[in-house]
């Protein structure tokens, strides 16, 4: 008979052993790996909802309110106007009406007036930092950590991290009802164990059995699948005994009958339909909001992460017209406010973190690049952004770090990419610097070598 | 005087002996157990560089104490005798190696203080002795085959060295697998597909002492063997079928002339170091039928964009070195300047993508000169119809005042129909409907409509409202041109110039803009997610039937002899991705940090220092590229063979004897048994880089056949069966699994190689290695079992164990059909009955027959109603026959 190694011997092992890749395999990953990892310290949060604006939002136009641009508005940048993308030109000032909201008198424009009403829930990080003003290299940063391809998503990392807490769904879903740019690399495990991917969902359609991949059998009954499944286990329990009950194997019948369970889980979970018609008009008939439902449903059931992408490509890319936001809004703001009210009134928001945001900002200045043509939109800005944090442990009705007058470039307490993965891991419970994972050769972790936890947003 | 001659040549005579005694003996152990920790990092303050730093030792005191080990802290703490500190980490030494540190103390730890480099100020990089003495680095030598007790066991040399280390731990192995499980594990392993109850009955009834031979000299003959083999390369040589392009899906249509290259080359046994030349430099072979080693270029002749892959996969494919770690700062383990990895990024800056057409002069040029007529006839289509859309778009627009007293009888109280308006005033349907679907929006942003919206509020003179708002438009449509014309004309007429970015035009007035577009069409594409209704614009086959006459005809003609010169234009000739030397090449400069813009010093195309004895000769032919090729693939690299013998086994066993298969440096594992390493090395070598010699040194071994049956007493020794006393169970792969899942119902479609068939299409029933393979968008089926990303290159598969995996095997149409098809096979091969059809079914899918209680629990399910295919899909979600034992 085998001896069961119990789990500190087996971490023990993967942290001083060399391949904990062929320890899993050896002893069976699923093992290995879905036995939590857990967290380093008691987190906040449990999971983390990324509402991803992917194109780039603009600052200037909802979270960082910069009345001196008004001001300057038509006019050139009284001082730099760093090298973007593309050509930029004379200051844009924002077409949206600013007004302080909640106690905190965080100031918010209209963009966002049903969301504002969560004020004092927000902590708004004024300066956001990426390395290039490139969409394809800050996905990457902004999703997996590194400028480039190949690394684990974020989404991977925190499930590899926290472990499975609902058996009976995937850990981490991610909505987009098509694909961003990028694709599919942005959720990827990368080297990480491929169950820590994430599964996308292509939320334009409706029906849970369209969502989800087999997840459902249309020619079996379900008491027939049930006698099978018996007929099944039989036949790999006596298989099991004959291997001396290899962990493995013993392993893999309890997933089976997970995958059973999920085929009733799942079609449930993804089913928005089983939403009051009143709650399915306040988060909108959009993609954002059916996303934002069943984001909330889905946390509700133990996901560990749900990331969604506002649509296929990059929408919020307003390089021409920033009015295109106007559009982008319609959708957004009812979504999300009603998420957030959704997570307060269940009082889920305090152990789920919200991030709001793109992969980069926009600059102040208006773009005036051949590839325009009104003038009216903003380029990429790298250099200077607004990322939005509720619930999970965040102080709410706060702001953090600042850009300059015009809300170009952070000059007080920047917070680059790195620092904000390591807040995310920081609330879940993880020093950033020990989540790591050795592969060819070396230690990685989401942060790189990088990262400070954003102490001062943190309760 | 004699007598100081006399003792100074005494003295010289035992110094030299003492060094030689220490390069020999201790500097290895030294190197191999303590460098990573105790150079450059000194952990605990230790440093090991020197004989003073040791005596000098660190937190815990002294390490040594010449002329006394047992006092000597470095002994007590590597003989496990210390309270507290036990050193290495990664397991107790062995007796010879701490006999010979003994001996080195006794002898007064003399530390050749010659053999330490001390590096010059400005020196830049030094390779340390002790970096050079990391066992890898070391020649290959072929050890003897070691004695052992229990030689009746050993069946091989591999078994000998096997069991040599389980002996010295006092383990034995465990019992040998049952016949039908060896062969299957066989199978599964060279083939990918279980054997048919033919070929399973014919080996169990073989008691020859040939029987295993004969099976695996018909497995490695057979054409399935290369399909299953050129997958596990392919893995490491990030094959992939479609392009770099984050932005959208770009198929190669040649890509698999590589893969199918690589399975030739595995049927084929193409001598390794071949292989490896050929990948690298097959277009500069000297050699006067290059042709057929060509195709091997696409090893680098698909990775287009990002050309710092190119060092990072050929150091981790063929020697197990992580050299694309140097890119930014000298490598932090192994001893790789920064200026190694330029010099090979040199060798790839100089090489270039190519195309190799596989037709003749006559064919390739004819189809260029096609497909140049094809171009020229769209482009003329293109800028007429571009033109007649404006003209039409005006002439529309001329005619506003006709359309909005129409829009108003159908909107306005009246509310006629859309078809009968149009047709009593005159106007064409479809520009009406056009214009009341715009008018009807609820998102007008301005006040040109205004006049139109209190009309239909308050009634008034539609007419007027018409001629107002067309004196409007016309105005504005001036207006707008205008700044177009002028734009156009900065840009020289070049509306396709990709310096667009950069080039500033005069902007349009954003609202009189928006307004504009939302009539005439926006011709902005990509930047927004704005759907307009352009009322006035028709473009492509919209705009034929406002074309009359002569233009008609003209259309009409420019398009037929667009089709016909279409249909003329064959499917572009094949060709393989190859690369080709630049003329004249050039090195490149140490990017600093990795930072392009940051040069240093120059870094001459040359070979790894580390591998080279001296400063590495800089390579002069061409790129390079054959003189790296021939440095990789040459008998006295001391990493190539045992790299390639490690995957090997690696695929066999489920673990390789250094369990990272891809990093054999200081980071990467340690042999578990280094005689076995170097013993298969040196037989790869000696059988002429034979794969197919490695399979038999493995295959035919008592240890490859030994059942996964645990040993209590093994397991307290080593749990993880790195001594291999067992056999690993592990799950299929996604291609056996697949491929076993055809070939059991008998529907595995045995045609070899050509383009890739997407396997989300449930009736592709060819084998798995055959799949479109995309590094954009991974199909789901073979993400979900785990196959790598192929970006990169993969040094091993992590094989999971998800729900996701289970609901495919539960619910997914493929299992589902394949499941009738194999219970159809059952009921054709054994004929009515539940029994024989039970029995049946476990011949087929597991190669044995059913046990008294597996046929009678078959039997009871069949009889409570299921169906045979229910019972079929049954065995295929159960482990025995998703797992290799």
């Amino acid at each position: 008979m085998q001896t069961p190694i119990d789990r500190r011997t087996m971490l023990r092992r993967m942290s001083n052993g060399f391949g904990s890749v062929v320890l899993a395999n050896l002893l069976g990953s699923e093992r290995l790996f879905s036995a939590t990892l857990g967290p380093h310290f008691p987190g906040k949060a449990k999971r983390v909802i990324f509402l991803f604006l992917n194109g780039g939002l603009s600052q200037v136009d909802t979270f960082d309110h910069k009345p001196v641009l008004q001001k300057y508005h038509g006019k050139p940048m009284p001082t730099e106007n760093p090298k973007t993308e593309s050509v930029t030109g004379n200051l844009l000032g924002s077409p949206f009406q600013f007004r302080k909201r909640g106690q905190s008198g965080l100031a918010i424009s209209d963009l966002f007036s049903q969301l504002g009403e969560f004020a004092d829930d927000m902590c708004v990080i004024r300066s956001m930092q990426t390395d290039r003003p490139a969409h394809d290299a800050s996905f990457f940063l902004m999703s997996t950590g590194h400028n480039l391809a190949g690394r684990p998503s974020m989404g991977a990392w925190i499930t590899y991290g926290l472990g499975v807490e609902n058996q009976d769904l995937p850990s981490f879903v991610v909505l987009c009802p098509g694909l961003p740019t990028v694709g599919p690399q942005l959720w990827g495990s990368s080297f990480l164990p491929g169950k820590h991917q994430g599964t996308h969902v292509v939320n334009s359609e409706v029906a849970p059995e369209k969502l989800i991949p087999n997840v459902r059998n249309t020619k079996i009954s379900a008491d027939s699948q049930r006698k099978q499944l018996d007929f099944l286990s039989k036949l790999n329990r006596d298989h099991s005994q004959r291997h001396a009950q290899d962990p493995q194997l013993e392993s893999a019948i309890a997933t089976m009958e997970t995958a059973y369970r999920m085929q009733t889980e799942a079609m449930d979970a993804f089913d928005i339909r089983k939403e009051s018609e009143n709650t399915r008009e306040q988060y909108g008939d959009s993609h954002f909001g059916r996303g934002c439902l069943l984001a909330r449903r889905l946390v509700e059931r133990g996901v560990r992460m749900v990331q969604i992408f506002t649509g296929p490509g990059q929408p919020w890319d307003s390089h021409d017209d920033i009015m295109d936001h106007k559009k982008l809004c319609k959708d957004a703001d009812p979504a999300i406010s009603s998420l957030i009210r959704d997570l307060k009134t269940s009082g889920l928001l305090d152990e789920t973190l919200v991030i709001l945001g793109g992969e980069f900002g926009r600059t102040p200045a208006a773009e005036i690049s051949a590839v325009v043509k009104v003038q009216n939109g903003r380029d990429h800005n790298s250099l200077g952004f607004s990322t939005v944090l509720m619930g999970g442990g965040i102080k709410g009705g706060m702001a953090y770090g600042a850009t300059d007058d015009f809300g170009y470039r952070a000059v007080e307490n920047p917070v680059h990419v790195h620092d904000l993965h390591a807040t995310v891991l920081h609330q879940l419970g993880f020093d950033h610097t020990r989540l790591t994972y050795r592969y060819g050769g070396r230690d990685f972790r989401l942060t790189d070598v990088e990262g400070n936890v954003v102490k001062a947003i943190v309760s | 005087m004699r007598l100081l001659i006399f003792l100074l040549a005494a003295h010289a005579l035992f110094a030299d002996e003492a060094s030689d005694f220490f390069e020999k003996e201790v500097r290895p152990v030294l190197a191999k157990n303590c460098s990573a920790c105790h150079t450059a990092t000194a952990l605990g303050n230790l440093s090991m560089t020197s004989g003073e730093a040791l005596r000098k030792g660190g937190n815990s005191g002294p390490a040594i104490m010449p002329g006394k080990p047992d006092e000597s802290l470095l002994i007590q703490v590597v003989s496990h005798t210390h309270a507290r500190l036990k050193m290495p980490p990664s397991g107790k030494l062995s007796d010879a190696e701490i006999g010979a540190l003994k001996q080195w103390i006794a002898d007064g730890a003399v530390w050749p203080e010659t053999s330490v480099p001390k590096p010059k100020p400005g020196a830049g990089y030094q390779i340390t002795v002790d970096q050079r003495a990391f066992w890898s680095f070391q020649p290959v030598k072929k050890p003897a085959v070691p004695a052992v007790k229990d030689a009746h066991w050993v069946k091989s040399p591999v078994d000998a060295f096997l069991l040599k280390a389980m002996e010295a731990k006092g383990i034995r192995p465990t019992t040998p697998a049952p016949k039908h499980v060896l062969l299957r594990r066989l199978y599964l392993d060279l083939v990918g597909i279980p054997a048919t109850p033919a070929e399973a009955d014919a080996f169990e009834r073989d008691a020859s002492p040939n029987a295993l031979r004969s099976v695996v000299e018909t497995l490695l003959s057979s054409q399935r063997y290369g399909e299953r083999w050129a997958r596990h390369w392919l893995d490491v040589a990030r094959y992939t079928d479609d392009k770099l392009n984050i932005v959208a899906d770009e198929p190669y249509a040649n890509s698999f002339r590589f893969r199918d290259w690589v399975v030739k080359a595995f049927n084929d046994d193409m001598p390794y170091d071949l292989f490896i030349k050929a990948q690298l430099a097959g277009d500069l072979l000297p050699m006067k039928d290059r042709e057929p080693l060509l195709p091997g270029l696409g090893f680098y002749g698909m990775s287009a964009q990002y050309q710092e892959d190119r060092p990072d996969v050929t150091g981790k494919a063929f020697l197990g070195m992580t050299v694309g770690c140097a890119q930014c700062h000298d490598h932090k383990f192994d001893p790789i300047p920064t200026k190694d990895y330029y010099s090979w990024l040199g060798i790839f800056t100089n090489t270039r993508l190519k195309e190799y057409p596989l037709a003749n002069e006559p064919t390739v040029a004819g189809y260029h000169k096609k497909e140049k007529e094809v171009e020229e006839l769209q482009k003329e289509l293109d800028r007429f119809r571009q033109s007649q859309s404006r003209l039409l778009a005006e002439i529309l627009a001329a005619r506003i005042e006709k359309y909005i007293p129409a829009a108003y009888q159908v909107m306005g109280p009246r509310k006629s129909m859309v078809a009968n308006v149009a047709k009593a005033a005159g106007l064409d349907e479809g520009v009406l409907q056009r214009w009341v679907d715009y008018l009807g929006r609820m998102d007008h942003e301005g006040d040109y409509l205004k006049a139109w919206q209190t009309l239909l509020a308050d009634g008034g003179d539609a007419r007027n409202v018409g001629e107002a708002l067309q004196a409007e438009v016309l105005t504005l449509h001036t207006e707008i041109r205008g700044v177009e014309e002028k734009n156009l004309a900065t840009l020289g007429g070049a509306e396709g110039n990709p310096a667009l970015a950069k080039i500033v035009l005069l902007p349009y007035p954003r609202d009189k803009y928006v307004f504009w577009a939302g009539l005439f069409g926006d011709s902005r594409t990509g930047f927004t997610n704005r759907k307009d209704v352009r009322v006035l614009q028709y473009a492509g086959d919209d705009l034929d039937r406002f074309l009359h006459g002569l233009w008609k005809e003209y259309s009409q003609e420019l398009k037929a002899k667009l089709e016909a010169k279409k249909k003329e234009l064959p499917t572009k000739y094949p060709f393989l991705h190859i690369v080709e030397d630049v003329e004249k090449p050039k090195n490149m400069q140490v990017h600093i940090r990795g930072n392009a813009d940051s040069l240093g010093e120059e870094a001459p195309r040359a070979f790894l220092s580390i591998l080279s004895p001296e400063s590495p000769a800089p390579f002069t032919k061409g790129s390079g590229r054959l003189e790296l090729a021939e440095a990789i693939a040459s008998p006295k690299n001391p990493l190539t063979a045992r790299v390639m013998v490690n995957r090997i086994w690696a695929q066999h066993f489920g673990s390789g004897i250094v369990r990272t298969p891809s990093n054999f440096g200081q980071l990467g594992d340690r042999p578990s048994n280094p005689e076995l390493l170097d013993y298969l090395a040196a037989r790869f070598v000696e059988s002429g880089w034979s794969v197919k010699a490695i399979h038999r040194e493995i295959v035919l071994s008592s240890a490859y056949a030994l059942s996964a049956l645990p040993v209590e007493a093994n397991l307290k020794v080593d749990a993880e069966n790195r001594l291999v006393w067992r056999a690993n169970v592990r799950r299929l792969d996604v291609e056996a699994l697949r491929d076993s899942v055809l070939a059991v119902a008998g529907t595995l479609d045995p045609a070899v190689g050509g383009p890739p068939t997407p396997i989300n299409d449930e009736n592709n029933r060819r084998r798995t290695i055959y799949s479109f393979v995309s590094r954009r968008k991974l199909d789901a089926t073979l993400a979900t079992f785990d196959f790598p990303n192929a970006n990169d290159s993969s040094e091993q598969r992590i094989l999971t164990n998800t729900p996701l995996q289970r609901l495919y095997l539960l619910n997914s149409k493929f299992v589902m059909n394949q499941s009738r098809a194999f219970a159809d096979r059952v009921k054709e091969l054994a004929g009515s009955g539940p029994a024989a059809g039970v029995k049946q079914a476990y011949r087929l899918a597991l190669n044995r027959q059913p046990s008294t209680e597996e046929l009678r629990w078959g039997q009871e399910y069949l009889a409570s109603g299921e169906p045979l295919s229910s019972l079929a899909q049954a065995i295929f979600s159960s482990n025995e026959f998703l797992y290799r034992q």
